[in-house]
């Protein structure tokens, strides 16, 4: 395997005044190959977000080695982009507009980025509302534009934070579908954080179990489903099967949470 | 449609034009039948009508307007230059916001206007003088609602501009600024209100000149139709003013139509 990211025992704890500190992160190794699809799940609060943050380049961490092929990650770069649960989008530029954000950071001519542009709207099948506001778009609609943002640029790693936990289950349902055709065609490294055990499974070549606060590397579980994938085979036996297997290891760490509370 | 589905449609209109035609049509009539004041203690619409024609084609009025516009203009543009660069200083870095804080507070809690003699003395009764009551008011607004603007900005929006690979600058032109420009236009609206304060009120205190001191003057020599008639107009500047900032907000906000912004 060739590794694009490379997490060696990465450690973080927030430190804010006038209250406890609290480790998010502690000792977590974790390496994603290139073109890899990977799903992170754990429980709430377990630093999965953070290890985003982390591999975004936004929060530094206190301890350990972050590197992505093979260089280490000292801030955000265009090789990566984010996906966000809360779309991110900034209403008061058009879905075009929201779409070229990158590309004129990157310091990319007018019509270049928009020609450029209009191809992601079109992929994302967004065609006919480029020039529309994000407050006129539904909750699928915003996040497709989150995506044609993300892919505009041609990173190398795409990074979901939850990105389709805002959406209603039929968009949900349709959304990660399209996530995949989408993937198969640009073959980007991916990693996807979620709650949902059906969407891990579904979507990814391997799905990473974090464990309770402070977040570690607790399973590494390979989904051997064939691809390309279809909405049936979350049908079959063996999607089940996989299913229970996560869910068996992501137990363990929920009753560690409950037993925490002093519930 | 029907006539009843019509008057449906234009309620507002009909009702606001009908409530000030009314109230014209009462002073009139009331001054005329019911208790006929002695005009020189008060007057009514009739007699105003009939002062705004002749003023309307006289010099002296749009004089004092240009006059006045001037010294307005001067003081409310200094507000802008000076009101916006700070308000989003004072939004960004907390220290400048609370060390601040209590003058910008005190200063706009007061009745400011108290401050014309003062203000007269130093600056003299021209200009100058009005320009700086017009700013001293006008500024505040800018201030206070430039910082609140600049706090509004979502965090998620900068932490998207940061990833996307933005800079510092970045995130104030392409985040903080357009976060912002709504809550500046509705401080402008605002401003409007409290400079014309301003110039009025300086006029009152020491001019020869000016629509302020036109009313003043009017007043003072018992000319109530004359003196009707620059209130009149001025109250007219300040209601076309606030329309048309209220068209600004719309046009540099319109994801947040509806919205009541203050």
């Amino acid at each position: 395997m060739v590794p694009c990211i490379q997490a060696r025992d990465i450690s973080l704890t927030f430190k804010p005044k006038n209250r406890d500190s609290v480790t998010a992160l502690k000792e977590l190794t974790l390496d994603v190959a290139k073109g890899e699809f990977v799903s992170l799940v754990g429980p709430s609060g377990c630093g999965k977000s953070t290890f985003l943050n982390v591999l975004l380049g936004l929060l530094k961490p206190d301890g350990g080695e972050i590197r992505l092929n093979g260089k280490q990650i000292t801030g955000p770069g265009q090789e990566r982009a984010m996906v966000f649960q809360e779309f991110g989008l900034l209403p008061w530029r058009t879905v075009l507009a929201n779409v070229e954000l990158g590309l004129e950071l990157k310091g990319v001519q007018a019509s270049v980025r928009r020609e450029r542009a209009m191809e992601l709207i079109k992929m994302a099948g967004l065609a006919g509302f480029a020039s529309h506001y994000p407050h006129e778009l539904s909750g699928g609609m915003k996040q497709r534009v989150g995506l044609a943002r993300a892919l505009v640029t041609d990173p190398e790693v795409l990074l979901m934070d939850e990105p389709f936990a805002a959406l209603d289950a039929q968009t949900r349902d349709l959304m990660q579908l399209e996530l995949l055709q989408i993937w198969d065609r640009t073959k980007k490294t991916v990693v996807f954080v979620t709650h949902s055990i059906e969407e891990a499974a579904y979507l990814s070549d391997r799905v990473i179990v974090i464990s309770a606060r402070p977040g570690r590397t607790k399973d590494v579980m390979k989904i051997a489903l064939p691809r390309p994938r279809d909405y049936e085979m979350r049908l079959s036996a063996e999607f089940n099967d996989i299913k229970a297997r996560i869910w068996a290891s992501l137990k363990e760490e929920l009753v560690l949470i409950k037993a925490g509370d002093g519930a | 449609m029907g006539l009843k589905e019509k008057y449906h449609v234009y309620q507002r209109p009909i009702l606001g034009m009908a409530s000030v035609i009314g109230l014209i049509l009462i002073w009139e009539l009331t001054l005329t039948y019911l208790i006929p004041v002695d005009p020189f203690f008060f007057t009514k619409p009739t007699l105003i009508a009939t002062a705004f024609r002749e003023q309307l084609f006289g010099e002296r009025l749009w004089r004092d307007l240009a006059i006045s516009s001037r010294a307005f203009i001067w003081g409310f543009s200094l507000s802008v230059i000076a009101g916006i660069p700070l308000g989003t200083v004072m939004g960004w870095r907390r220290r400048v916001e609370y060390t601040l804080d209590p003058f910008l507070t005190a200063l706009y809690a007061s009745p400011l206007v108290a401050l014309a003699p003062l203000l007269i003395i130093f600056f003299g009764v021209g200009l100058l003088g009005k320009a700086v009551l017009v700013f001293l008011l006008a500024v505040f607004p800018f201030i206070f609602n430039t910082s609140a603007g600049v706090k509004s900005a979502d965090p998620l929006l900068i932490n998207v501009v940061r990833c996307f690979g933005g800079k510092e600058r970045d995130l104030y032109l392409k985040v903080i600024l357009p976060s912002t420009l709504p809550y500046i236009v509705a401080g402008a609206r605002l401003a409007i209100g409290r400079g014309l304060v301003g110039i009025i009120v300086g006029e009152f205190y020491a001019a020869s000149e000016g629509i302020g001191f036109a009313i003043q003057n009017y007043g003072d020599t018992y000319r109530l139709p004359d003196m009707f008639v620059g209130i009149i107009v001025l109250s007219a500047i300040a209601v076309a003013l606030t329309e048309l900032l209220r068209k600004a907000e719309l046009m540099v906000a319109p994801w947040r139509a509806g919205e009541e912004i203050r």
